[in-house]
């Protein structure tokens, strides 16, 4: 199975140093236990693919694309011409814009369905089918089976990537490519850069335009439930039962019982 | 000119009151008279109820205005006594814009976080815009969290299909022609924005902390700089960052919109099952709904039936993890987990702060202890002053009861 993963310039998240994010680095192990995982960079650096090879990429290709210019026309043209089965991507980049848009404008550009958010990956009995399981957070997951080829981006809970490997990224081979010409300048909306600024953080449970006095309450826990609180004292103890099993499944995280109405 | 002299007997005398048979014996006498002729004695309370201004529930006085204290400076209206009346509902019969708001609604029910976007498109659209949800059937509430109108869209929940999903959106969309459209940046929603904004090729701004008709605010490069844009068509709203609407409920009347049906083209899904979290191995920072026992529970063969028994992720507090019953792993609490669970069930805990701190997060809490005046019964939305130990005994006898009878059922 031919399986392309698309590898990002990241920026380390405390030192700013280019680093492989780690969300390619867990697509690459992901594509391991599929397959021979390639390498797809579109940017004016191939360090980042480097590193790539080390976390166990087999081989590496570099489209030298100038830095702020679209990656996407000049990956979509070179993955229309290999056609892998599989191609990887990272829900989101990491130290650069963030937007994880790349995945899906690629999905689109070369008609190919997306499964966004995946944990785990295993080939079907079916030839050329795949299952994928999802995160639908909690701990949740979905099993979905598809038909390649396809496009799919990697959830952070998938497991852990392998460790880095000095040797494999020394004899690992990067190939450089030139992108085709005509490749145009990104026309995103015109965004306007300044430092981050913290902001206060939302207070649950306090209205839109509400007061200090509200805000306060909120704050302190006297506002929402607990304020509308009740509180059975010296209850029998199968009153007590009713009255738990009932607020727990009002609540909505105790499934109702199989049958509508004990008496 | 000499002043008259007082004669203080013959004035407290006039004051005395006529005393009538069978009443006490002591004389009594109407101070509030005035003796004739001298200064007029004042009244500091009189001259201060004078200076009240009437109305409104905290006093407020005038200080400036002297009044002689013959009563309020204005008569206080009779105060409107908060009657329990349905708020009005607030009608906009013709928006001079949309923002359309496409929520989650799992399941049904709108989140935290989909009313935070409705309250986010709420101060987009101002008092002229109006607010279109696009929401399945069922969801209720709609008209409270700030949706002027609503239309129908949804999809049967079993099928996953989302590039369907979100070419109908795009065709709705389309039909509406809504000046802004938000989503909120959950694993679907998110996802859902992708996949619109590829196909319409309309740019996404994405995770935004800050919604205002003046700009809209997202981190960038791992929250080193911010990127700050006018409000474009595709917006996606971070969690918690933005407040949910806290004004009358609206309308939500219903619209009815022609979008293309699409035809029915088999995708590349072939099938989608959901796995539900297994309560008993799901990591408890990721756990929906937690039980735990405390130094009040003495029999815990009990509780660790009770906890499959209600399908819950057990907990602990600190004690218990130290004395070796239960593991460390399922410690809550400021040195153990901190939770993010919808249910917190405490059995036989105190409440104590570094306990509370990991509880801090929970939308609800359920608590038995025997001490009434325990926090974790404070904090609690559901508080019962029991034996625990009766209280697991009763709900495993009610949960395997209505066990059995749902067997017999089937
Ligand atoms: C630095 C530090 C960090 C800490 N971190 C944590 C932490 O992360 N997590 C944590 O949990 N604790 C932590 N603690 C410990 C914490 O301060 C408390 O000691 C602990 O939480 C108390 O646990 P408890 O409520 O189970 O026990 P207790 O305080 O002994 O309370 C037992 C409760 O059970 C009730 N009870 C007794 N019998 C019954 C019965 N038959 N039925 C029902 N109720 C009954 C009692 O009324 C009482 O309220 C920390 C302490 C320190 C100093
Ligand atoms: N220049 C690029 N070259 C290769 N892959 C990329 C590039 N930019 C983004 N990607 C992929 O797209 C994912 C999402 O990135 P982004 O859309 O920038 O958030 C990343 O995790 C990468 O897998």
């Amino acid at each position: 199975m031919k399986i392309a993963v698309l590898v990002s310039t990241g920026r380390h998240p405390v030192s700013g140093a280019t680093v492989l994010s780690r969300l390619e680095a867990q697509a690459i192990r992901l594509a391991a236990g599929l397959g021979e995982p390639l390498g797809l960079h579109a940017g004016p650096e191939q360090a980042v693919l480097r590193e790539a090879l080390g976390q166990g990429l087999v081989r590496g290709e570099h489209i030298v694309v100038p830095d702020g210019v679209d990656p996407v026309p000049a990956l979509a043209a070179r993955l229309a011409a290999t056609k892998p089965d599989l191609i990887l991507a990272g829900r989101r980049g990491q130290g650069g814009d963030e937007t994880g848009l790349v995945p899906y404008a690629l999905a689109e550009t070369l008609d190919l369905p997306l499964i966004p958010d995946v944990v785990a990956m295993a080939s079907d009995d079916e030839a050329g089918t795949l299952r994928l399981d999802q995160s639908l957070g909690r701990g949740a997951l979905r099993r979905v089976l598809v038909r390649g080829p396809l496009v799919v981006t990697i959830h952070p809970d998938a497991p852990a990537p392998f460790a880095y490997a000095y040797g494999q990224a020394r004899r690992g081979t990067i190939v450089p490519l030139d992108a085709a010409p005509g490749t145009v300048e990104g026309t995103g909306p015109t965004v306007e850069e300044r430092p981050y600024r913290r902001r206060p953080k939302l207070v649950k449970g306090a209205p839109t335009g509400g007061s200090a006095a509200e805000r306060l309450k909120a704050a302190t826990g006297e506002a929402g439930t607990a304020a509308s609180g009740r509180l059975l004292v010296d209850p029998d103890p199968d009153e007590a039962a009713r009255e738990i099993l009932a607020h727990l499944r009002q609540i909505g995280v105790l499934a109702p019982p199989t049958r509508p109405s004990i008496p | 000119m000499s002043r008259l002299r007082r004669d203080p007997r013959a004035e407290r005398a006039a004051q005395q009151i006529a005393r009538s048979d069978g009443a006490s014996p002591r004389p009594r006498y109407d101070r509030t008279q005035r003796a004739t002729g001298g200064r007029p004695r004042r009244d500091p309370r009189a001259e201060r109820a004078g200076q009240r201004v009437a109305g409104g529930v905290r006093p407020r006085y005038e200080i400036g205005q002297v009044s002689r204290g013959e009563g309020p400076v204005l008569a206080p209206r009779p105060q409107a006594a908060p009657e329990a009346v349905a708020p009005k509902i607030l009608i906009l019969e013709a928006p001079a814009f949309l923002i359309a708001v496409v929520p989650d609604a799992a399941g049904g029910r709108l989140s935290a976080h989909d009313r935070q976007v409705l309250g986010a498109a709420r101060t987009l659209a101002g008092r002229d815009g109006g607010v279109v949800i696009l929401a399945p059937d069922a969801c209720e509430g709609i008209g409270s969290a700030g949706a002027d109108r609503w239309v129908r869209f949804g999809d049967d929940a079993a099928a996953y299909d989302p590039a369907a999903r979100a070419a109908r959106l795009a065709a709705t969309l389309g039909a509406l022609a809504p000046r802004h459209v938000l989503f909120p940046e959950s694993l679907d929603g998110g996802d859902l924005a992708r996949r619109v904004a590829a196909r319409m090729g309309a740019p996404l701004f994405g995770n935004a902390e800050v919604v205002a008709a003046t700009g809209v605010i997202r981190p960038a490069r791992g929250r080193r700089v911010e990127q700050r844009a006018m409000p474009g068509l595709l917006t996606t709203v971070a969690p918690d960052a933005v407040a949910e609407y806290g004004g009358p409920p609206r309308e939500a009347r219903l619209l009815d919109v022609e979008a293309a049906s699409m035809a029915g083209r088999t995708g590349p899904i072939l099938a989608a099952t959901r796995i539900p979290a297994d309560p008993a191995t799901v990591p408890l920072t990721l756990a929906d709904f937690v039980t735990a026992a405390g130094n009040g529970i003495r029999d815990l063969d009990t509780f660790r039936r009770l906890v499959p028994a209600l399908r819950a992720t057990p907990g602990a507090s600190r004690v218990l993890c130290d004395a070796g019953l239960m593991p460390r792993q399922t410690q809550v609490g400021a040195s153990g987990t901190v939770l993010a669970a919808t249910c917190y069930f405490a059995l036989g805990i105190s409440g104590a702060p570094q306990h509370l701190q990991g509880v801090a997060g929970c939308e609800h809490v359920v608590a038995v202890n025997t001490d009434l005046h325990a926090a974790m019964i404070e904090r609690a939305g559901l508080a019962i002053v029991q034996d625990a130990q009766t209280v697991m005994e009763a709900l495993l006898r009610r949960l395997a009861v209505e066990a059995d009878a749902g067997e017999q059922v089937a």
